[in-house]
């Protein structure tokens, strides 16, 4: 295990970034997200960012390929680009979790999303454990331990005027290597941190939720959604996407953007019809989505738990509490 | 609980005893003290579930449009800002004044439930107001059927121009870019629309494809987004504020609105929307002697 | 698992960019489209298996492949949207991009040795194709072809020579036509599949019915053929739904927690019973 002053931070993160990409979380014109690290950025260490990090992995607009149309004849060719190396630092355990799931996503079932990928294998993870959860967090409700992410590269937590890191991979430990200039060895075990306040009954949830599906239960939930994507685009396990043309002319560029099974068009038929035309079947899409159908396919996770959708739905439509509310239900 | 909460309650309760309305459409404690969520409430013995406190600050006006075909009278709580809501729904010929049974509530304005999250529960009181109601001009129900205790007076509160005179001093160039720094923010989820009693269309233009826009999220197409909803409503903007609490992003969406309702009072005389549900419209008539300088 | 017959390059989302070489008008608002590539068949699907097809610079929209030659894919289209409208209007010639094959097929081994009752309506009759060609082509591994077919009126029926002439001079089959309403030269059956079907009566002893259509027909014809003792196992229908990505990847094609691009697009009846009834 290795510890770094916080008054070394600054020093730490700017060495690294002279080695390799790094993106911190940072506030910037009033809203948190992960950004390229310079001197000057406004770190945001104390809570987690609104924007979440798989941004970094799959971007809210992603180009796919470029096209060459000429009369009859057309080209395509790809734009996926693998990147350099980078490091995405300060990761919370919770969205660390979420990145397990994409990669179920993207990367199983018989096919390989190249531009998920070359991001995934580039990007090494330093995950900062939370010492004491937001009061929106409930992540631990799900097996995540605020304190630690199995999946980062490195763990690292704050202990009073410094921060332990522990390498958890072979990328992490290069990266620990490269960097022991700026860190000292410490021995001991990473400090633990405090459980969430926020609760709820995860034990069974999958097998409570499957004969649910025609409870009027729904009808109720819905009422007061209005329908807007804050929930899903602030998601981290949400990675639904739309594919899109923009042309120019006799070329232009395929691309991909979020998109959100709160909004009527995403599951509109070409002839008219639509299998979810109410806001009581996108409702139930969403919160089975997560709580039934992902640990279906997946045997995995749907929601981490990072509370993003509680402290930013317009009408406080909180999972946990519908959660609560299914329980409730025969 | 507070007297008016017991008093909303009860009325409620005879409405729907009494069976006057099928639904009652109110607020309800959240999942922290400063959340107050809407409820709808069906059932007499459910009105305990009811409550009025400094944190009701989602307009209910909007939620009304999923019950305009729905048989009976839906009852609803209506804060200054909620009124003005359902009167922008009446004059765009959204939903039928005959169906619905307004609840009046005077408001003393509501609580910044952010910054109350950030103070705890124990200092919560030191919370500012909502910025919306730091520049609210009507506090009280402009429509009603019903009101509960006595009218508030509209004190201590911010000029409603007050933060777009900075904006106007700016060149063009500043402008261009603090409004690109804002919209480049912008994830595009639409909760400003959503929430908006003005954007009450049956199709909206950026729900049709990529006719009118791209979903590719960026500086352009954010910025046409902000500014093509911000003159759909113009003229019809209640400024209830809701945009901008709903964002996500913290885009200071009210200074769009503000400066194009300005732009109107100096055009075509004072004009507040969702006042008079029947009066003109100041976009929506011509008069010989309109300011016409561009001509 | 993937279903890609090794076709697909290491980047599922990029298209091959073919040809149109043949047009065949269908009906007034159904073309058939012969594509091809310039290395030949631009994949080789399963019957039942789909493929994405686009105009690059318009749009990209999932298709059954409704036959295929030893160098090309048929994909038959109906005009209902953007993409479907400037396909419409393009010819021979026409560059195309392709990319595929998606989906599970049809269950070739539930119909091996079984006779096989067809049932299609207007353009549902595009993914049936498929798999009576492959049973035509392998006659000896199926029993009794049956073949009912149903469209609005007797110049919205498609594949006309194959109704007509070909796949009647096949060994051990019948085909049966029905539309909704005659013209002065119609001297065929007029009535719904599903009436004309129990009319027909065909016996669910050691037989799979497939089913394609649109939704009230497929509706009314389980009906039926629940009427005339089909159990849910023998039935075997295809869906649709909305998809942008074909791969399982973008999420909107869910039904519950299968995806019509990938656990689909073809369902038996028993299964669907044990889905969510959202599509």
């Amino acid at each position: 295990m290795k510890s770094l002053s916080k008054a070394n931070l600054s020093q730490f993160l700017e060495t690294m970034n002279s080695k390799v990409r790094v993106y911190v979380p940072v506030e910037q014109d009033g809203v948190s997200r992960f950004a390229p690290w310079s001197q000057d950025c406004q770190l945001v260490l104390d809570r987690n960012t609104i924007n979440p990090p798989k941004r970094l992995f799959f971007p809210q607009t992603e180009e796919l390929y470029e096209y060459q149309v000429d009369k009859q004849d057309a080209s395509v060719k790809s734009l996926a680009v693998k990147p350099e190396p980078f490091v995405v630092f300060g990761m919370r355990p919770c969205d660390v979790q979420s990145l397990k799931l994409l990669d179920d996503v993207f990367l199983t079932k018989g096919y390989e999303d190249i531009y998920y990928k070359q991001k995934r294998e580039q990007g090494i993870v330093i995950s900062l454990g939370c010492p004491e959860p937001e009061e929106t967090c409930f992540c631990d409700s799900w097996g995540v331990n605020p304190a630690r992410a199995p999946l980062a590269d490195i763990m690292m937590i704050e202990s009073e005027d410094k921060y332990l890191l522990e390498a958890q991979t072979e990328a992490g430990e290069k990266l620990l290597a490269d960097l022991s200039g700026q860190l000292t060895d410490q021995s001991g075990e990473l400090p633990e941190g405090k459980p969430c306040s926020l609760k709820v009954k995860n034990e069974g949830l999958m097998e409570h939720l499957q004969p649910k599906f025609e409870d009027p239960v729904w009808a109720e939930i819905c009422r007061k959604c209005i329908n807007c994507g804050t929930c899903t685009y602030l998601c981290p396990t949400c990675y639904c996407f739309d594919i899109l043309n923009r042309t120019r002319g006799k070329q232009g560029v395929k691309y991909r953007c979020y998109d959100s099974c709160m909004y009527p068009e995403y599951t509109l038929m070409a002839g008219g019809h639509n299998p979810r035309p109410t806001k009581k079947e996108r409702v139930r899409q969403r919160f089975l989505h997560k709580l039934q159908y992902i640990p279906e396919r997946y045997q995995e996770l749907g929601c981490v738990g990072c509370g993003r959708c509680i402290k930013k739905c317009p009408v406080n439509l909180d999972i946990t509490r519908v959660i609560n509310q299914l329980w409730e239900v025969e | 609980m507070n007297a008016q909460t017991a008093k909303i309650r009860e009325i409620a309760k005879e409405l729907l005893e009494k069976q006057e309305v099928q639904m009652v459409i109110g607020w309800e404690k959240g999942t922290f003290f400063y959340n107050s969520t809407p409820v709808f409430i069906t059932k007499p013995e459910d009105v305990e579930r009811l409550i009025w406190d400094e944190y009701c600050a989602v307009n209910l006006a909007k939620l009304l449009m999923d019950y305009r075909h729905v048989e009976g009278k839906v009852a609803l709580f209506v804060k200054g800002c909620d009124a003005r809501g359902i009167n922008r729904l009446i004059q765009d010929k959204v939903i039928d004044r005959g169906k619905t049974y307004l609840i009046g509530l005077p408001c003393p304005g509501m609580k910044d439930a952010g910054k109350a999250a950030e103070l705890g529960k124990d200092k919560a009181g030191e919370a500012p107001l909502e910025a919306k109601c730091l520049r609210c001009t009507h506090p009280n129900p402009v429509v009603y059927d019903v009101l509960v205790g006595e009218e508030v007076p509209v004190t201590g509160k911010e000029d409603r121009f007050a933060r777009i005179a900075d904006l106007e001093k700016m060149s063009p160039d500043e402008k261009f870019e603090y409004w690109s720094k804002q919209y480049d923010k912008c994830i595009r989820c639409y909760a400003c629309r959503n929430v908006c009693p003005a954007c009450n269309c049956r199709e909206c233009v950026f729900d049709q494809g990529q006719t009118w826009l791209e979903r590719a999220v960026e500086r352009g197409g954010n910025q046409f987004y902000g500014l093509v909803r911000a003159f759909h409503v113009a003229g019809r903007c209640i400024e209830c504020g809701e945009c901008e609490r709903a964002c996500p992003m913290d885009i200071p969406i009210m200074d769009l609105h503000h400066k194009i309702a300005k732009d109107i009072n100096e055009l075509f005389g004072d004009y507040e929307a969702g006042l008079d549900p029947e009066g003109p419209l100041p976009l929506g008539m011509y008069k010989t002697e309109d300011p016409e300088e561009f001509m | 698992m993937c279903n890609c017959n090794g076709s697909h390059n290491d980047n599922p989302l990029l298209p091959v960019v073919g040809k149109i070489i043949k047009i065949v008008e269908e009906t007034p608002d159904v073309k058939t489209f012969h594509v091809t590539s310039e290395n030949g068949k631009p994949f080789t699907p399963m019957p039942g298996q789909l493929g994405m097809v686009s105009i690059v610079d318009v749009g990209e929209a999932m298709f059954s492949v409704t036959t295929q030659g030893p160098e090309h894919l048929e994909f038959a289209i109906k005009r209902v949207g953007t993409l479907t409208d400037v396909l419409h209007e393009a010819e021979v010639g026409q560059s195309i991009g392709v990319r595929g094959p998606y989906g599970n097929g049809f269950p070739i081994d539930l119909f091996k040795g079984k006779d096989v009752l067809f049932i299609g309506g207007g353009i549902g009759l595009a993914p049936v194709r498929s798999m009576i060609n492959y049973c035509i082509e392998n006659r000896d591994d199926f029993g009794k072809l049956t073949i009912i077919y149903g469209a609005r009126s007797p110049e919205d029926l498609c594949f006309k020579d194959d109704l007509f002439e070909n796949w009647p001079k096949v060994r051990d089959t019948e085909v049966h036509v029905t539309v909704d309403k005659g013209d002065d030269n119609w001297k065929g059956n007029v009535g719904f599949v599903p009436a004309f079907l129990e009319q027909i009566n065909p016996s669910p002893e050691n037989t799979i019915a497939l089913t394609c259509g649109p939704p009230i027909m497929i509706k009314f014809v389980l009906q039926s053929l629940a009427k005339m003792n089909f159990q849910p196992e023998q039935i075997v229908t295809t869906l649709e739904m909305r998809m942008k990505c074909g791969i399982g990847k973008c999420g909107r094609c869910n039904i519950g927690s299968k995806f019509v691009c990938l656990d689909g697009p073809v369902f038996t009846l028993a299964e669907l019973n044990q889905m969510p009834n959202e599509y």
